[in-house]
């Protein structure tokens, strides 16, 4: 053993919230830097730091011990509660710790823990060992601090140190004696520890910050609550040697290495109760398939198709993945036994055997998808299966999980909740004790878009502070506190499932939500650690698409499913090519929108293309317009060698996909799977603190060598930036596109069912209700209003000859509640309700849903209008026992003649307000008939406008976005009784023109007109605002999502 | 209007005549804001906004000329005007100014009422006599509003009710013709009748616009189909049910506090603000009859205490320009310890302008504290009021800073620190440290690490050690960054 030597055993990280200063990885590579013999992550009742410095120390010397920092909320001793630190000695011992840690965390709320005495006595701990922090002087006296300590000896025995560290603090001589008497008195051996919060002392100010914050006060005034000096830091060895007696460093090197258990040792057991008794799970995987491909292939299995799926089951099994691929089979025979749509996707969900399985609708014998480009043998990573089911039916898998697991064995996975730009300049700021005010006027003027100096140059100019000095520290803070973790938040829907209990694999805590339990780590932690999760996504389009079918089943008169849905349908990919794709799933973004006519979608792998291509990701790296060129045949499509063409020919030498990103490291710079690997999580990790430029140089220098020119390298280095966190890769966008097509065809063919379906999903989609609808009836839909005597809750369709209306249900009028809702359809008489008396009776509704009804206009049958519903519904002071004994006909419909009768305008404002839209006349209909808005024309007049000329618009402002892809460009999209028009104004006109631009519900623009293609903007030049026009119209906007 | 509505023929029957009041009504649409824009010498765009700090409450003109609004978000205000200045709105402040309005008018009107947040009601009836007519009134009103830098908009009314509402719609005209008075009534539109909100959505979903409309619906009917309430509310807007008032008084002392949004930083800056609040002591000492010789200034500061400031006449005194003069040599002699965010001006001790005057040196102070303020104060007289302070603990590991010397005042709180708890330090701490100019003979305790203070520019870094020095002294010393030794204290 080397002289040098020393281990560290606690240590705090940055997931001990608002206490430690340094990332786990940090304090990793500084530790193994200082050539320490091992490092302890000791965080307080927590094991979340650990997947991260494990991985950190992968190929270092450094042992890693999994261990962690408790206090007690009791005390045997009516003095300092106990504090002490437990670390897992064998792999027996980690799963000790994670129940205790479990315990303290789940009898207590989400982030927090509470631990008693009676629970380290109840908890197995034996392979665990303790060492205990003895009371400060200051906090009990000598006696009281014995008594706790003999408590805790007795448990742990000869697993038992006292830790003793050493900060250089007033009164530390004291300490020690201390130390030393206890250690005396109860016959035990005293570790050397160094209290560590930071892994360098560059870190104080940061720690000082932070406690400032635990403590909820400022730096000036947290006085004695910050530590003395910056010495809870990883030290040199030499420099713990000075301050150490030897043998206290010794035993700190015994005690490592009794510690033998790694994170790696971690198994992921799968629940064994998917294969049924006698069959071995590859056997069970095949004979499900081989099921499967019965039902897939009724007149037989395609040679191509069967060879595929031999292959597939054979890496399957060498990659020991059976057990993942029947948990997902089985999550998904439940949805499918329920009637609940699904639809898999990711690396793995596109291959022969998922599709045989049911977890995927994509057909291997239609496309060119290769398995092994999504799992491959010497990633060793598993495999990824992400799971979309109806958004309003998951709930109902995700019980199902937890019934079938049962809670014990299944939890979701963390979502780690670290620090923005926007709070950690708030929390900074408070621990600086800049005025809260200040902080906030500064957070509300930041343009996030811009870049960080310049963010930095806005708070210098907002006078925030006038010492430059401490402008640099707030600076550097804020820079160092990006990304620290803030707390844990339970993921969307990743699902761990374990064969045994999880809580002795990974410590379980609460959520905020009620019911819902997470682990400890998240997914890249999951993931580092090799083990697998289950996503279970909600995906609102699948609902519209199941609610679809069933309309047209309904209409044909026999059901009719996904298979029956024709592909390839020229008419689909021509309604596309229009750029007619409002509502239809992923495609119908403004951006999107504009990039259809471009893009001309033939087929279904351009529909894959079309789903991956309008991302920040391909947009900033420069992607869009040469694939374009290349598809237009305009540019030469040409590669630098066969490997690069292998990659990309699918995309005509353009790299698309996250895939094709990391497949060209590898085969064009050389890059290792591993290297690779790291390369694709930097990408993930690059928008919040990633740093790609230790991969660039790897990168040109291995593409000079392999003969690329160094414009190519450059380009491609520059690609793999723009990707960075954005890219999307193949194996999702092939999974979207099948529903792509699937919602585009149901839209095409049967627009009633589409709309009604979208409508009965809300809320979903890029369009509010209202877009919907007028969507729907330039579609040449007939849209009628709801009506009690007519409606379901839902939307409906009516038969009428040979076509199908589309009814508003009750679910439409904002505030009508469900229940109330459904008495009125349950007890609506035959012949309909006769007047608001009967209404208000049968279907025991109050006075709140009655008013709400009137001021839908939703009793048409009784009512002449909504003022005098409402006069009708203001006189509720008759007993209800009068009704009783009144004979129904009898009602008279009171009239008070002093009423006005509602204007049109009135009817129009009434309708937004109660139902959020109108079937009248569109306001601008309205407007212009009036005559306010002369010289404008309407978004189908700007069809057929020559481009180049000024022109003149007005709309209801329905949203306005500044993407990060297009400098400083502002889109408006205005809405009137035709259609949308697309306003572009560029940065120098938004600026002159603030006002206007941001308040404005009723817009007027003076432009110019241009065109490319069928795509049509207005170039605008001169805002005004018209919105005192509507004024009382509720018109929302969606601003700068 | 009423000439279009079918079955509603004039207003003299709907509005019964009751006995001849007039009330006046004074609305401040931004009080708070022209508290605090009187008092800076540049206006810039200023905002109210809510205690959350979310929405805009009150934008003053230039704000509203840049297209912000009361009821908008504070983001969209800033993204309008990005060097917005923003005050938060306290209901203490804005009571507390309110009242200040109060006191003023009381010089004109004896029935007063407060409206909070922002109104003030007086009767004014018996009024006219005493000005001549009701034109005078006006214009005494006027004028004193315009002395005072105070937007209002004022209405005349039969009823409290009927003059609030006309004020607050901005539709006030200086009028006794009640005829005229409900005309206007008629056209208020619905909103600005103030029912309960959700009368008046009930209003409007029947459709109804105008307070005329609803009047015109049969009153039995109102009562039934809204509530009693809707109908109480009509009569107290008509003035055929009364609606007492409860009168205000004045106080007993006199109060004035000017707040800035940009803290002032000399004194000089001081003086204008001072110059307006001691007119208005002028005047409340004139309307009182009485003098003062004790003025009380309190200097309040963003993070330090509070400066209390204790001025004394050198006899009964009640002219701005002297106290004013007063105050300007004081400050001239003590020069602000931080940046001023707001300043309070009050008068406790009044003096009867015949009455003598008091004879010992203090006057009969009505302080509670009064044997302790005696003391301080003949200390302070006797040695000057710098030589006197206090000494107390403070949280902070940089010895230096680890006690303070603060100035003396009233309701001194002793610290809770545990002396138990407090590290080991020297009884003699030197004013500042002194390099280490000997090798000390032996060492006795160290080294115990101090750093810390980075945050406020003063930041140390030292190992402290504790060493006997040939002379045989105990010495504090310690070795800072740069390797230099100094002696910190003496042991004893």
């Amino acid at each position: 053993m080397s002289v040098n030597h020393y281990a560290e055993l606690f240590c705090f990280s940055n997931f001990t919230f608002l206490t430690g200063a340094s990332h786990p990885h940090e304090l990793a590579e500084r530790a193994d830097e200082l050539g320490y013999h091992a490092l302890a992550i000791t965080d307080a009742c927590s094991v979340a730091g650990i997947p991260r410095a494990w991985a950190a120390l992968k190929e270092s010397s450094v042992k890693l011990i999994t261990g962690s920092w408790f206090e007690l909320d009791d005390t045997p001793s009516s003095a300092a509660r106990p504090r002490f630190i437990l670390l897992a000695r064998g792999r027996k011992g980690y799963g000790q710790l994670c129940k205790l840690i479990t315990t303290g965390r789940r009898q207590a709320e989400k982030g927090q823990y509470r631990l008693f005495m009676q629970d380290v006595e109840t908890h197995e701990l034996d392979d665990c060992l303790c060492l205990w922090l003895p009371p400060a002087p200051s906090e009990a006296d000598a006696d009281q601090a014995l008594v706790c300590g003999t408590w805790l000896h007795r448990l742990f025995d000869y697993r038992f140190w006292i830790g003793a560290s050493r900060a250089l603090e007033s009164g530390e001589e004291q300490h020690l004696a201390r130390v030393r008497w206890l250690a005396s008195e109860l016959q035990c051996p005293v570790t050397a520890m160094g209290e560590v919060h930071m892994h360098s002392r560059d870190r104080q100010p940061l720690q000082d910050v932070l406690t400032a914050l635990r403590h909820h006060t400022n730096l000036e005034n947290a006085g004695h609550c910050l530590f003395q000096n910056g010495e809870r830091y990883l030290r040199p060895v030499p420099v713990l040697q000075r301050l150490f007696p030897d043998a206290w460093i010794q035993e700190s090197i015994a005690i490592a290495d009794q510690c033998t258990f790694t994170p790696g040792e971690l198994r992921y057991e799968y629940p064994a109760d998917l294969v049924p008794e006698g069959e071995t799970p590859a056997g069970y995987l095949q004979h499900l398939t081989r099921e499967g491909e019965k039902r897939r292939y009724p007149e037989g299995t395609p040679v191509k198709v069967q060879a595929l799926i031999r292959k597939e089951l054979e890496l399957i099994s060498v990659m020991k993945y059976e057990h993942y691929f029947l948990t997902i089979h089985d999550i998904v025979a439940f949805a499918r036994q329920q009637g609940i749509l699904c639809q898999g996707r990711g690396s793995a969900a596109n291959s022969a055997v998922c599709y045989c399985l049911g977890i995927t609708e994509v057909n291997p014998a239609n496309v060119e998808l290769l398995f092994e480009r999504f799992i491959s043998k010497d990633r060793d990573e598993p495999p990824d299966i992400d799971v979309d089911f109806e958004h309003d039916r998951r709930e109902e898998v995700i019980q199902y999980i937890y019934r079938r697991y049962t809670r014990e064995r299944a939890a979701l996975a963390a979502t780690v909740i670290r620090y923005r730009p926007r709070s950690a300049i708030r929390d900074v700021g408070k621990a600086l004790g800049f005025d809260p005010t200040l902080v906030e006027q500064l957070l509300e003027g930041i343009d996030w878009r811009d870049k960080d100096s310049n963010w930095r140059q806005q708070i210098l100019d907002k006078n925030l502070t006038r010492n430059p000095k401490v402008a640099d520290q707030f600076f550097a803070l804020v820079n160092t506190l990006l990304g620290f973790p803030r707390h844990l938040s339970q993921h969307v829907g990743g699902f761990v499932i374990s064969a045994g209990p999880l809580s002795e694999l990974v410590p379980v805590e609460n959520a905020a939500m009620a019911e819902r339990t997470v682990i400890q780590w998240d997914k890249d932690d999951l993931e580092s650690l090799g083990l697998m999760k289950v996503d279970v996504l909600a995906l609102g389009m699948l609902s519209a698409i199941r609610r679809a079918l069933e309309h047209i089943s309904q209409k044909l008169g026999r059901p009719f499913g996904l298979p029956d849905i024709e592909r390839e349908d020229p008419r689909v990919y021509d309604m596309l090519c229009r750029g007619d794709s409002i509502g239809v799933f992923q495609v119908e973004s403004r951006a999107q929108i504009n990039m259809l006519p471009r893009l001309r979608p033939r087929k279904y792998y351009d529909l894959v293309i079309e789903v991956a291509i309008v991302r920040p990701g391909p947009i900033q790296g420069d992607m869009v317009h040469p694939y374009l060129k290349r598809r237009d045949g305009i540019e030469p499509v040409d590669y630098p060698s066969d490997d690069v063409a292998s990659v990309l020919e699918r995309t005509l030498g353009v790299p698309i996909f996250q895939e094709q990103v990391i497949k060209l490291a590898m085969v064009a710079a050389g890059f290792s799977a591993g290297e690779a690997d790291r390369l694709r999580r930097a990408m993930a990790a690059w928008k919040s603190h990633g740093d790609l430029t230790p991969f660039r140089d790897k990168l040109i220098h291995g593409m000079l060598e392999r003969g690329y020119n160094e414009n190519f390298a450059e380009r491609l280095y520059r690609q793999i930036c723009g990707f960075g966190g954005y890219g999307f890769p193949e194996s999702h966008a092939a999974s979207f596109a099948l529903l792509v097509y699937v919602s585009s065809w149901i839209k095409c063919h049967h627009p009633e069912a589409f709309y009604c379906a979208l409508l009965n999903s809300q809320p979903m989609g890029f369009y509010s209700p209202s877009q919907l609808i007028q969507d729907a009836k330039r579609h040449g839909v007939t849209v009628l209003p709801p009506d009690v005597n007519l409606s379901q809750w839902d939307h409906t369709l009516e038969n009428s000859g040979e076509q199908q209306h589309l009814r508003l249900g009750l679910r439409i009028i904002q505030g009508f509640p469900h229940k109330s809702a459904e008495r009125v359809c349950q007890n609506r008489p035959e012949t309909g309700y006769r007047s608001t008396s009967e209404l208000r009776k049968l279907a025991s509704l109050n006075q709140r849903d009655m008013e709400t009804l009137a001021g839908a206009n939703a009793m048409p049958g009784f009512t002449s209008n909504r003022h005098q519903a409402y006069w009708q519904l203001l006189d509720h002071e008759q007993p209800t026992e009068l009704f009783a004994n009144e004979a129904l006909a009898s009602y008279q419909i009171e009239h008070c003649a002093q009423l006005p009768e509602p204007s049109e305008g009135q009817n129009i404002m009434a309708d937004y307000n109660s139902q959020g839209l109108t079937l009248q006349r569109h306001p601008l209909a309205l407007l212009r008939q009036q005559g306010h808005l002369q010289h404008c024309l309407n978004a189908e007049q700007l069809k057929t406008t020559k481009a180049g000329i000024p022109v003149q618009v007005a709309g209801l402002v329905t949203g306005r976005q500044r993407p990060g892809s297009a400098a400083g460009v502002t889109f408006v999209t205005l809405e009137d009784e035709t259609g949308n028009v697309n306003v572009v104004v560029w940065l120098e006109t938004a600026r002159r023109q603030r006002k206007p631009l941001l308040t404005a519900r009723l817009l007027h623009v003076k432009g110019v007109l241009e065109r490319e293609g069928e795509i049509v903007h207005v170039m605008a030049g001169k805002l005004s605002d018209l919105s005192h026009l509507i004024n009382a119209l509720p018109v929302t906007s969606r601003d700068f999502h | 209007m009423s000439g279009t509505t079918p079955g509603y023929s004039g207003a003299v029957d709907v509005w019964p005549r009751v006995a001849v009041m007039l009330w006046v009504y004074l609305h401040f649409p931004h009080l708070l804001l022209d508290h605090i824009r009187r008092d800076r010498v540049s206006p810039q765009a200023m905002v109210i906004v809510e205690g959350t700090g979310q929405r805009v409450v009150q934008a003053c003109p230039d704000a509203r000329d840049q297209g912000i609004q009361s009821g908008m978000r504070l983001k969209t205000a800033i993204s309008l005007v990005p060097d917005l200045a923003i005050v938060r709105a306290e209901a203490d402040r804005e009571a507390r100014i309110l009242e200040d309005q109060a006191r003023w008018l009381y010089r004109y009107v004896a029935h007063i009422a407060l409206v909070p947040p922002n109104g003030l009601l007086a009767e004014i009836s018996s009024l006219q006599k005493l000005y001549g007519g009701l034109p005078a009134v006006w214009q005494t009103i006027d004028q004193a509003l315009n002395e005072h830098q105070l937007t209002a908009w004022v209405a005349t009314g039969h009823s409290p009710l009927a003059a609030r509402l006309l004020a607050r719609a901005g539709k006030g005209e200086y009028t006794a013709d009640k005829g005229h008075i409900l005309r206007a009534l008629e056209q208020l539109p619905l909103t600005d009748a103030e029912f309960d909100d959700k009368t008046c959505t009930h209003l409007q979903r029947l459709g109804l616009n105008t307070l005329g409309e609803v009047v015109a619906l049969p009153a039995p009917e109102l009562a039934r189909r809204l509530s009693p309430e809707t109908l109480a509310h009509i009569q107290k807007i008509q003035g055929s049910r009364p609606d007492p008032q409860t009168p205000w008084q004045p106080p007993h002392s006199f109060r004035q506090q000017a707040d800035f949004i940009q803290e002032i930083e000399h004194s000089q800056g001081l003086l204008f603000p001072l110059q307006r609040m001691l007119s208005e002591l002028e005047e409340d000492l004139c309307w009182r009859q009485q003098d003062t010789d004790t003025l009380f200034l309190v200097l309040q500061h963003r993070h330090e205490e509070d400066t209390r400031l204790r001025l004394r006449t050198a006899g009964p005194e009640h002219r701005s320009e002297a106290f004013l003069e007063l105050i300007r040599l004081r400050l001239e002699q003590q020069p602000l310890r931080a940046p001023v965010i707001s300043l309070v001006l009050s008068v406790r001790r009044f003096l009867s302008r015949e009455a003598p005057v008091a004879q010992d040196l203090l006057g009969e102070t009505q302080d509670l504290n009064e044997a302790w303020h005696t003391l301080i104060s003949r200390l302070q007289a006797r040695l000057g009021e710098q030589a006197l302070t206090r000494l107390s603990p403070q949280a902070d590991h940089r010895p230096e800073r680890a006690w303070s010397a603060a100035a003396v005042h009233q309701g001194m709180k002793l610290s809770q620190a545990n002396p138990a708890h407090l590290p080991r330090r020297p009884l003699w701490l030197l004013r500042g440290p002194q390099p280490l100019l000997e090798q000390p003979v032996a060492w006795f305790s160290g080294p115990e690490r101090i750093s810390g203070g980075w945050w406020d520019g003063q930041r140390v870094m030292r190992d402290y050690y504790i060493a006997q020095l040939e002379s045989g002294q105990l010495a504090w010393v310690y070795r800072d960054v740069q390797d230099g030794w100094f002696v910190h204290g003496w042991f004893g």
